[in-house]
């Protein structure tokens, strides 16, 4: 990740070189030359398009004001990122407070308050951060290391263990200790080597101490400051918030990235999620985003023929999968515990068939469990697993899986193949989706029953704890680090762990950790490599696809990036409206 | 009498109130479960995590002492030196809770949404009694006639269709549809416009579509019951009196009947009371109003269980109060009932 | 003076010369009398019994006329329109809307009429018990329906369906209809009870009641084989008139994800799956909101029918 001169960080340093030139836009926009920008937008689009992300980008020059209207389906739930882990929150956050770095296109650090990337001591451990100098909060205020320090020992440090976040966990047990070298340096000092580190907790925004600091922990969690942000860092600033009708945000015109073009920003809360596409019809609101108020996929064609919007599909690190019971003290792993059953299971799928009708097109069959758009994912992964009924039922039956007279349900040992499916009722595509792999398995002889069962109630204790399931279909989100071993290593088929198919490979957990201890990205790479090879071997839980993320933006709403690892709006001050209204 | 009456009428109230607030919170606190509220289950967030939270909050405790916290009566029990200790306050000295996602006061929630609702099952009970007392009218006079058939199926053709189904279909067409159109169309989502809005005006057009929805519920019952009401007024002898009287008929039927007939709809109007809180709930999931029903409904479904109770106990105090004033309203008109 | 025997003082003599004095009738006789000469309630009536002949019949209709499942999947046929070999055309997952409307109204009306039957049950007896004895019981019992019905009834139905309560082995699900409808009629009975309160108070010191308890009827007897006939009129009544909002009920839960779950056909998922998929199909949103609108209609003509016919003042 740092001085290493393979060809992504050859492409992160253009990126970044591209990012700086955003800024410098301003002043090339006064000497009128449109062309000399396009020239950077181009070298930039195509780098971006690469990824899988994008630009909205037009020859119209940049308006300053205006307002944008977004629509969010859930909630705000909280201002204080140490508190909460919604994406809802978690976006808006990222329009009013910056952490020290966020992630550019392609999965790697970009600085944001961090001056550049970290320094890494030769042990690994420390990560030494020096900070933009100047930086000050909306009130005046420089911010400083001290604030940094104080943001994360809210995550880690015991004298503050009454404080509610979810993070703490994770947080220390990889921290040793945050220390503010000197004004404007951050040291981290990790226990063991973690290359995840940086990517999974650098990215936090970060809170103001001076207004925070002297709360005892207990007050922390209901601090008025979660609730009405007041001192900012980010490009926007809170003004207001309606609750359950929308949060208004104001442009802050010191940010030190470079004052945002728009006037203000409004998030517009509460709207039916089946309402979106009406509402950007209408031009009542200018945003659908995905995750927070997205398009349905099965609206994707006719969004894409209204005359007002412009709407993209695009790869994000969200995934589908289903999963096999694989502790054979269950009797479902009976039926799975043999590897080439799961294997002809997965090619008796038609898995494009199933992107296509049931997530309209809008979905990229997986071959491999690593998003296409990261650095370490290999799109020669074999075997492609690409339907084949036929090659599924002759490896059944070689696995000595032989179907009843006159076709039915396969048998073995006088073991019928007959198992139980379960997901969250509630969601359209999942419930649907049982149904289809029902049919397409019952088509080889395979009797799989569908299930629908509470999300929180049932589903969650089966995957995490009880573990009383045959199989279960759900999705995840990666990080954007390419560490996996919340699903495959062996440590997290434990209770409390999502490992919930109790897979366990020595080999896999050996990869898996080799890969995180070693900061070198080449070195990563081909570990990960390895583990899609043997992921698709074992098939432990087969990923069925990868859905898109919907973007519908209003016409006059340019510059926005997007893009499967974009995922704090770092290019919001860059975003214009072509009315200025 | 009167003042008897009303003692015991207060009486009776208290232990409604405390029955509600303690099915209530048994039925939230067993549909809880293990969940943290506020915290979306992801695969990095470790158990230790869940547990040190639900602890924190109070989440691990019997239900029993859960429900006593709630109410605040260990927290008098202390101010009354009968033990010791610091306690929270409770819904006994009016304290609403704080919600278990963001810690802010139960009570500014419910506040701050209560005239959004308000403004919304107002305008439809107002809509609907404009609308049902000419439609039950009507069919009285004309009892019988194809006319008296027809408003029926009329009024009862609004309570035949789902309002969620009703609200899609006057969004498609008069937001999606006019705006295509270049016609003068109305806003679908929200009470006020995100941008600049919130003047009266555009208040009032982003009310149309959800008042109308909602009055519908209202219209059947009140149509149906305003045709009877006044069918049996229309009986009574001193209508047949004023007719013999050489009264016009248009006299007879507004001046007396009119009058006699509306008096029983008052009760009727009363009952509405629970839903004026949360009647509104799919109304204002469909067109995105920031009221309480829908409020009420997020929070139940992220498990903010203090949230949840909060307003249902809200809610509870309101339908009581309501009731309360009814049956005081009524001993105060007529006498028998002081007796009861 | 008047001649008893030679005057008729009920009818007019002219009027009935030749003919037979009308016979008397039972009250239940009069009211089908009226039912029958009131074309509109009888009409809707057809209608619904029609509807829960179609619902009763669904694994044959689906069989014999429609040759389809109401489960299986085609995905090569998704939103299909109406054709020959779907004749109302399919949804999202090719499935034949048709079949899965007969299917859905086997569900719906399953959940509608047990939901109204249990709460008239139990609504019923409350009411029956409360009025008839009055004082303590009267009290208590009425004490509990307040509390019942102070909590707005959306609430509690949310709560109970996501609680999914165990009543011994057996789990209150609502992917269940016979579950759904439990859980819908415990919440409804309150305002019934009451209802049934009503009466039996208007009714329980009419002279019949006196004369019969001072042969020394026993309590039953007077509740049972007196009070309940008399009330019966009402609960009829209500009944029907309940039988079309709960239909409207399950609806809206499906609507906020908490009713019926698919595959299931309900005529309330269906409609509301079909809101996202709207630019699709217009007849998946069209055809499931018509038989609601249908069914609910003609009940509530009937129950209003009804009422006409066992009230003559009010027609």
């Amino acid at each position: 990740m740092s001085g290493d001169a393979d060809a992504e960080d050859k492409g992160f340093e253009q990126f970044e070189q591209f990012l700086d030139e955003w800024s410098r836009r301003d002043f090339l926009r006064n000497l009128g030359v449109g062309t000399a920008y396009l020239a950077f937008l181009a070298g930039g689009l195509e780098f971006l398009e690469a990824c899988g992300g994008g630009s909205t980008t037009t020859t119209v020059n940049v308006k300053e004001g205006g307002h944008v209207v977004e629509s969010s389906v859930s909630d705000l739930k909280n201002f204080n990122a140490v508190l909460t882990t919604d994406y809802t929150s978690d976006q808006m956050i990222s329009m009013i407070n910056d952490g020290l770095y966020t992630i550019d296109a392609t999965g790697n650090l970009y600085p944001l308050l961090a001056k550049e990337k970290p320094q890494i001591s030769s042990d690994n451990l420390t990560y030494t951060i020096p900070l933009r100098q100047g930086v000050k909060w909306s009130d005046g205020q420089d911010l400083t290391a001290d604030d940094v320090v104080f943001t994360y020992q809210l995550m880690y440090d015991p004298q503050y263990a009454k404080v509610n976040s979810p993070r703490r966990g994770d947080l220390s047990k990889y921290v040793s200790s945050v220390t503010a070298k000197d004004k404007y340096t951050v040291v981290f000092t990790t226990k063991t080597v973690y290359a995840p580190f940086a990517i999974s907790h650098m990215l936090y925004a970060i809170l103001p101490k001076h207004v925070l600091g002297s709360l005892s922990p207990d007050d922390i969690n209901t601090a008025p400051y979660n609730s009405a942000p007041t001192v900012s860092s980010g490009a926007f600033t809170f003004t207001k918030w309606d609750k359950g009708s929308q949060v208004t945000l104001t442009k802050n015109p010191k940010y030190y990235r470079g004052a945002p073009h728009l006037d203000s920003y409004i998030f517009k809360i509460g709207g039916a999620s089946t309402q979106v596409l009406n509402q950007l019809k209408t031009g009542e609101i200018d945003v659908g985003f995905p995750g927070i108020g997205a398009i349905d996929p099965s609206q994707y064609d006719s969004a894409k023929s209204v005359d007002s919007i412009n709407v993209y599909s695009y790869a994000r690190l969200s995934f589908d999968f289903i999963a096999f019971q694989l502790d054979p003290a269950k009797p479902a792993s009976k039926l799975f515990g043999d590897k080439t059953v799961r294997q002809a299971m997965v090619y008796a799928l038609d898995r494009a068939a199933i992107a296509h009708a049931l997530y309209f097109d809008q979905a990229t069959v997986a071959n491999t469990s690593m998003p296409p758009a990261s650095w370490a994912y290999n799109k020669d992964n074999t075997p492609a697993y690409n339907f084949d009924k036929a090659k599924a039922q002759s490896m059944l039956d070689a696995a000595g899986w032989k179907a009843g007279s006159g076709g039915g349900t396969r048998q073995k040992d006088g073991v019928p193949f007959k198992f139980e499916m379960i997901t969250n009722a509630g969601n359209k595509v999942r419930e649907n989706l049982l149904v289809v792999l029902q049919q397409q398995w019952k088509d080889v002889g395979i009797d799989a029953t569908p299930k629908y069962v509470d999300f929180n109630k049932v589903l969650v204790p089966a995957i995490t704890d009880t573990r009383n399931f045959d199989m279960f279909m759900v999705g995840f989100i990666w990080n954007p680090d390419p560490d996996q071993s919340a699903l495959w290593h062996s440590r997290n088929a434990v209770a409390g762990g999502f490992n919930g198919m109790q897979y366990k490979n020595p080999d896999m957990d050996k990869v898996l950790d080799d890969a995180v201890a070693t900061l070198d990205q080449g070195k990563r790479k081909q570990l990960y490599f390895k583990m899609q090879q043997i992921l698709a071997e074992d098939q432990p839980a087969p990923i069925l696809t990868f859905p898109n993320g919907i973007l519908g933006l209003n016409k006059r709403v340019q510059n926005w990036q997007y893009g499967t690892f974009i995922g704090r709006r770092v290019f919001m001050k860059d975003v214009f409206v072509t009315d200025g209204k | 009498m009167l003042a008897k009456y009303i003692l015991r009428r207060v009486l009776a109230s208290i232990p409604t109130f405390f029955g509600v607030t303690l099915v209530s919170y048994f039925l939230i606190w067993v549909t809880a479960g293990d969940i943290v509220p506020g915290v979306e289950i992801n695969p990095y967030i470790k158990k230790e995590d869940i547990d040190r939270i639900r602890h924190n909050l109070g989440l691990d405790q019997p239900f029993w002492i859960q429900y006593l916290n709630w109410l605040g009566l260990p927290n008098l029990a202390a101010q009354l030196h009968l033990i010791s200790g610091d306690w929270p306050k409770g819904i006994l000295e009016g304290e609403f809770g704080r919600s278990l996602i963001d810690g802010s006061p139960v009570i500014t929630h419910i506040l701050d949404r209560l005239p959004n609702t308000l403004e919304l099952t107002i305008t439809a009970i107002l809509l609907g009694v404009l609308i049902a007392i000419p439609l039950g009218v009507a069919g009285a006079l004309r009892r019988g006639s194809k006319i008296d058939h027809a408003l029926t199926a009329l009024s009862v053709a609004g309570v035949a269709v789902p309002s969620f189904w009703l609200a899609l279909m006057l969004i498609l067409l008069f937001s999606v549809q006019f705006e295509q159109w270049h016609l003068p169309w109305l806003p679908s989502g929200g009470a006020y416009s995100a941008y600049q809005g919130g003047d009266f005006l555009d208040r009032v057009l982003h009310l149309i579509m959800p008042a109308i929805v909602l009055s519908f519920g209202y219209l059947a019952i009140w149509s149906r019951f305003g045709r009877s009401s006044m069918l049996e007024v229309l009986s009574q002898d001193y209508v047949r009196t004023a007719r013999a009287k050489g009264m016009s008929e248009r006299r007879v039927v507004y001046l007396h009947a009119l009058r006699n007939a509306l008096i029983p709809l008052v009760t009727l109007v009363g009952l509405e009371l629970p839903s004026l809180v949360s009647g509104g709930a799919v109304v204002e999931i469909v067109f995105g109003w920031p009221g309480i029903g829908r409020f009420a409904l997020d929070r139940a479904f992220g498990h903010d269980y203090t949230a949840v109770m909060g307003i249902v106990t809200f809610a509870a105090l309101l339908v009581i109060a309501g009731n309360l004033l009814a049956d005081i309203l009524y001993a105060f008109l007529d006498p028998r009932i002081r007796y009861t | 003076m008047i001649d008893p025997n030679a005057v008729d003082v009920a009818l007019p003599r002219k009027e009935y010369e030749g003919e037979a004095a009308r016979p008397a009738q039972s009250y239940w006789n009069e009211s089908w009398e009226r039912l029958r000469s009131n074309p509109v309630g009888m009409g809707a009536g057809v209608v619904v019994l029609l509807m829960v002949a179609i619902a009763l019949a669904a694994p044959l209709l689906s069989t014999y006329v429609t040759h389809h499942n109401p489960y299986s999947i085609d995905l090569s046929a998704t939103f299909s329109m109406p054709s020959k070999a779907h004749w109302l055309g399919s949804d999202e997952a090719g499935r034949d809307t048709l079949t899965r409307l007969i299917y859905g109204a086997q569900v719906t009306l399953t959940v509608a009429f047990l939901a109204v039957a249990v709460s008239l049950v139990v609504g019923g007896t409350v009411g029956l018990v409360a009025g008839f004895y009055g004082g303590l019981v009267d009290n208590v019992l009425m004490r509990f329906v307040d509390v019942l019905l102070s909590i707005p009834a959306i609430y509690l139905l949310i709560l109970l369906t996501i609680l999914q309560p165990k009543i011994g082995p057996i789990v209150l699900s609502t992917s269940d209809p016979r579950s759904l409808a439990v859980i819908i009629a415990v919440v409804g009975w309150g305002g019934l009870s009451r209802l049934v309160r009503g009466e039996v108070l208007s009714v329980k010191n009419r002279d019949f009641m006196l004369a019969a308890r001072s042969i020394g009827a026993s309590d039953l007897r007077l509740i049972s084989r007196h009070l309940l006939p008399n009330v019966l009129a009402v609960m009829i009544v209500a009944a029907s008139l309940n039988v079309g909002a709960v239909i409207i009920t399950e609806s809206i839960l499906d609507f906020i994800g908490l009713g019926i779950q698919p595959p299931t056909a309900s005529w309330g998922n269906m409609l509301t799956n079909a809101q996202t998929y709207f630019y699709h199909s217009i007849w998946l949103v069209l055809l499931p909101g018509a038989l609601i609108f249908i069914t609910v209609l003609a009940m509530n003509v009937f129950g209003n029918a009804l009422r006409d016919a066992f009230d003559p003042r009010l027609k």
